[in-house]
């Protein structure tokens, strides 16, 4: 009897990559703006639903399309921040505030979504018989997952190489720290967050358009992305890069090694399982810096 | 007529579910994104109760309150913990489970299929079978529910949760257990919104797991925080407004399923106008 721990272990990694991208954004602009964003679910979404309007409609090439995606997707989030967030920073709105608000432009986008493109299920891989698949250690994995794997790799080495040595990361650090002093010493605080908003939402876009491809878009895909991103932000801490990363990986092997037993609609119910459980025990995150 | 008793039926049902929020929204100062859950516990606990075991609607209002008071109970004790963002966050994905719950529990909610013929109150052989007898019942029950609510936040009892919702560690270092506070107001308030759905059940006569998801938990969020923040007459105009709202887009002539859309972003975009530029409401007596 083959063993189906290898194929476990392979759709663990690959749902961590995908949550791990989302929560990277949602983490950058918490560092910075101090307040969850939700809107960054269905950002994602655009992202997905921008390459599927250039791929179907406009009949564009493969990376066209998926640059428009990108591109769309961090448009709308830096639109967001200008028109909305900005205006309500300056008037020293409270964090609940901001997150209601972003918790009324995803209801609002969502709607958009569904009215523009129907609510069905669509797909960005046009021939799904013609993906190559591979075998490692008895399970299968397919080309597409392998793309999104070494994407998810390559976004996070490259974004943690930033906010190391560039001179954006340092701001971005300065201002997590403190936004008051950041101002102090020079650094111009909007432009600055205008662009973790840029990055937060293109990252966002990438985990849209990855589902795209490897199972699929629907207008409310942006409410489960979301739970799953808000999930593994509060296993890895609220504001903690590293730690949502952490979170992510952790959630996507606890779901996939749930399922083993149970049938795969429960998902879901285990990862908030996960969420009570660290509630209960670690309520500062896995690495638990700050409760 | 029979078109406005059906309207009025509507504002009767949301405007419980809106005072109910509001008790943990604008008194205490909360951000709980799960109204819809507790709702559905209501509806599911007739619908299950009638249709399978014959059980007269009002026992089932008990049923709905006890197994949705169990449900808040058990996750409050958890969840009074916290405040803020993680308080927020956490309801949110109880929403989401509850409604998954609805989704995939078949033998007991028969998922997407819904549950049909769902009967109306009776009471010692009286049926509330007009819409208007419907409108009485669901009315009287509304209206007691706006007194206990102005009982609950009038009391000693209440002014404890105004309190934590200006600043917890003080009223914490008076010696209150805010834990305890915060997780009764929880419970209460999640058994006024099963209430709320047993009356729903009863009156469409059949659900299915789609009214109850995070949308609808964030409707009565729009509707509390547009009507006002610790004002239960506010309330109610927020919910008379956004339960005509649809209506109106549908005599603009949206076909139905763009217009149940429209109704999402207007809703949404109102909220966050009413963020941007009045974070208490019409009428509210606390801002967020």
């Amino acid at each position: 009897m083959e063993s189906i721990i290898p194929q476990l272990i392979i759709n663990s990694i690959i749902a961590g990559s995908i949550y791990s991208l989302v929560t990277l954004g949602f983490n950058l602009i918490f560092g910075t703006t101090r307040f969850v964003n939700l809107t960054h679910g269905v950002v994602a979404a655009i992202g997905g639903y921008g390459t599927f309007a250039m791929l179907e409609l406009f009949d564009q090439d493969i990376f066209v399309s998926i640059l428009f995606g990108i591109i769309v997707a961090a448009f709308i989030g830096w639109l967001s921040e200008k028109l909305i967030y900005r205006p309500m920073r300056k008037n020293k709105s409270s964090s609940t505030v901001l997150l209601v608000a972003s918790l009324g432009l995803f209801t609002a986008l969502q709607a958009v979504i569904a009215i523009i493109f129907s609510s069905e299920f669509k797909t960005l891989s046009k021939n799904i018989d013609s993906i190559k698949v591979y075998e490692i250690f008895g399970g299968i994995i397919t080309e597409v997952q392998i793309i999104i794997l070494c994407t998810a790799i390559l976004i996070m080495v490259s974004l943690g190489l930033m906010m190391k040595f560039t001179k954006l990361g340092k701001a971005i650090k300065a201002i997590s720290d403190d936004e008051e002093v950041a101002k102090i010493v020079g650094i111009n605080t909007n432009k600055i967050i205008a662009k973790v908003f840029i990055i937060g939402s293109a990252i966002a876009g990438v985990a849209g358009i990855a589902i795209g491809f490897d199972t699929g878009i629907e207008p409310t895909m942006g409410m489960s992305l979301l739970f799953k991103g808000v999930i593994a932000m509060i296993i890895g801490g609220i504001g903690n890069v590293y730690g949502g990363v952490a979170g992510a990986f952790l959630l996507g092997f606890v779901e996939n090694f749930g399922i083993w037993k149970i049938s795969g609609e429960w998902k879901d119910t285990i990862a908030f399982v996960v969420l009570l459980l660290f509630l209960v025990i670690r309520p500062g995150g896995i690495f638990n810096k700050k409760k | 007529m029979e078109y406005l008793i059906h309207l009025a039926i509507l504002i009767s049902i949301w405007s419980m579910l809106a005072m109910s929020l509001n008790l943990i929204l604008g008194y205490t100062g909360l951000l709980s994104i799960t109204h819809a859950a507790f709702f559905g516990i209501g509806a599911y606990a007739t619908a299950i109760s009638m249709t399978v075991y014959d059980i007269n609607f009002f026992l089932s209002i008990l049923i709905g309150i006890l197994v949705a008071g169990v449900v808040a109970l058990l996750f409050g004790l958890i969840l009074a913990r916290f405040k803020g963002d993680i308080y927020a966050l956490a309801t949110f994905g109880l929403n989401i489970i509850i409604f998954s719950i609805f989704l995939n529990w078949q033998e007991v909610t028969r998922g997407p299929l819904g549950i049909p013929g769902i009967g109306r109150p009776e009471i010692f052989d009286f049926v509330f079978k007009s819409n208007l007898y419907f409108l009485i019942l669901v009315s009287v029950f509304a209206f007691l529910i706006y007194l206990i609510s102005e009982y609950i936040v009038k009391s000693s009892f209440g002014r404890v949760l105004q309190a934590i919702r200006e600043k917890e560690s003080t009223i914490q270092v008076f010696g209150y257990r805010t834990h305890f506070f915060k997780l009764t107001i929880f419970v209460i308030s999640a058994c006024i919104a099963a209430v709320a759905g047993s009356f729903f059940a009863s009156y469409i006569t059949f659900i299915d797991p789609s009214t109850f998801s995070l949308n609808e938990s964030i409707f009565i969020l729009a509707i509390v925080i547009l009507g006002g923040l610790a004002n239960n007459k506010g309330v109610f105009v927020g919910t008379v407004f956004l339960i005509m709202l649809p209506e109106i887009l549908r005599f603009v002539g949206f076909p139905t399923d763009i217009a149940a859309q429209m109704r999402q972003v207007v809703y949404g975009l109102l909220l966050v106008g009413l963020m941007m530029y009045r974070p208490q409401g019409l009428l509210g007596k606390f801002k967020l």
